[in-house]
């Protein structure tokens, strides 16, 4: 199956086990130390709104600079992958700032992604 | 040659199988150069058109019709190639289009129709087609009956995509069409491959549909978000991939595509029972809970 857009052979089943992803994120050759800033901007019905995101020893931080480093070939956030970060983080993380991204990142808003 | 594909979508009618599989089908070819056979298996017989341009392909059945059997149908008049970007004329993958069609309404069997149309698609070597990667059937999936199982029972259709939404009557749909894989699954060797829920865009639509992928045993493969675009590019009679290709729900399609063909979890479906299934819906709010004292009892009393 596909977690974060990375591939888990089916013979690990439909429930693979956290830390897997994480393996990938760190084995992925993304340099996460380089971004210091994540801009999301979201959209809901015509309301537009910017949040910055600089938690930099989180999973969620993690996952977004790999987004955008080796996913997107866009700035636009594919829904999957950003339902499945806020998934992750909302188990891996526990501050308040992810918490409230993670809020944010579950509504069907759309969100474009940069690293600052 | 790489093994050829047989894969198809299947959902309940207007959930968005012909949108989304001409879309997952056209990324597969523009981006990453996969040829491919679509059998549109609906008798409403719009599985091409967004690759065709056109506004509907001559039905193999229809056809037939006017001929007066099968036999003295030509494959060149049943088999289009696809237009602008999906010739094989241009660079990229290319999509050869056809469709079973059905039977007048009232009038025999659709499930029989199209296996008629499978047969003699085979029969005149549409899939030896030389470079061919994929074969994708869109077939209807509300009634499963013998009919629209007709794909899957006779061992055409082996990886099965199913089209749902966060809407009751999708996740009915999806259900069923998985106890169709099941009674199959051994005799035809047909494997449920994933979840597509093409969204309503409620709340909690993707969990929802995560829940019940996880109770059948498979995996939700991709959320697409409904867009506006879709239907821009509907007008022009195209895909949104070559209507506008750097666009938003372009790379929801593109990603879709990339994991359909490194996709390898084809598992054996375990369907719910009906008083299950209804425990989900009601987890997420789709259907409430009445008191059993309520049951049958008029609002006027
Ligand atoms: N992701 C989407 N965003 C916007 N519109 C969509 C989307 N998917 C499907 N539609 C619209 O829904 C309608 C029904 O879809 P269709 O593919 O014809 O359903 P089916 O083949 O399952 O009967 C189409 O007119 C299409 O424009
Ligand atoms: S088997 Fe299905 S498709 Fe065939 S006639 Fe009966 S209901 Fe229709
Ligand atoms: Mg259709």
């Amino acid at each position: 199956m596909f977690i974060l857009g990375f591939h888990f052979p089916a013979d690990m089943g439909n429930n693979v086990p956290d830390e897997k992803v994480v393996e990938k994120l760190d084995n992925s050759g993304v340099d996460f130390d380089s971004v210091n800033e994540i801009k999301m901007v979201s959209e809901s019905h015509g309301v537009k709104e910017e949040l910055s995101y600089t938690k930099k020893d989180t999973f969620m931080f993690k996952a977004l600079v790999h987004y955008v480093k080796a996913v997107a070939s866009t700035d636009y956030m594919i829904y999957t992958n950003r339902y499945q970060i806020s998934e992750l983080a909302k188990r891996l993380d526990s501050d308040d700032e992810t918490m409230a991204l993670c809020k944010k990142f579950d509504s069907m808003a759309q969100f474009k992604i940069v690293a600052a | 040659m790489a093994q050829l594909r047989q894969i198809a979508f299947y959902g309940k009618g207007g959930i968005g199988k012909s949108t989304t599989s001409q879309n997952t089908l056209a990324s597969m070819a523009h981006y990453f150069d996969k040829n491919i056979l679509i059998v549109g298996c609906d008798p409403k017989a719009d599985s091409t058109r967004l690759i065709l341009h056109e506004k509907a392909q001559n039905t193999i059945l229809q056809l037939a019709a006017e001929m007066g059997t099968v036999e003295d149908l030509e494959l060149e008049d049943a088999c289009k190639p696809g237009a602008g970007i999906f010739s094989p004329d241009t660079s990229g993958g290319w999509i050869n289009c056809t469709e079973s069609g059905g039977p007048e309404p009232g009038v025999g069997c659709a499930g029989r129709g199209v296996i008629t149309a499978i047969n003699f698609l085979e029969e005149e070597g549409a899939y030896e087609e030389e470079g061919l990667d994929f074969v994708s059937y869109d077939v209807l999936g509300d009634v499963v009956c013998g009919g629209f199982a007709m794909p899957i029972r006779e061992g055409k259709a082996q990886e099965i995509y199913i089209v749902m939404s966060g809407e009751m009557m999708a996740m009915y749909a999806a259900n069923n069409i998985s106890k169709g894989i099941l009674k199959y699954a051994n005799t035809g060797g047909v494997r449920l491959a994933g979840l597509i829920c093409n969204a309503r865009m409620t709340d909690r639509e993707y969990d929802l549909a995560w829940a019940l992928a996880r109770e059948l045993g498979t995996q939700m493969i991709h959320f697409v978000p409904r867009n506006n675009i879709v239907q821009h590019a509907e007008l022009r009679r195209m895909t949104v991939v070559e209507y506008s290709p750097s666009s938003d729900q372009a790379q929801e399609y593109k990603e879709l595509a990339r994991k359909i063909i490194a996709n390898d979890m084809k598992i054996i479906p375990t369907p719910l029972e009906m008083d299950d299934l209804e425990d989900l819906l009601m987890e997420f709010g789709l259907e409430e809970e009445v008191l059993e004292e309520e049951i049958g009892k008029s609002a006027e009393l």
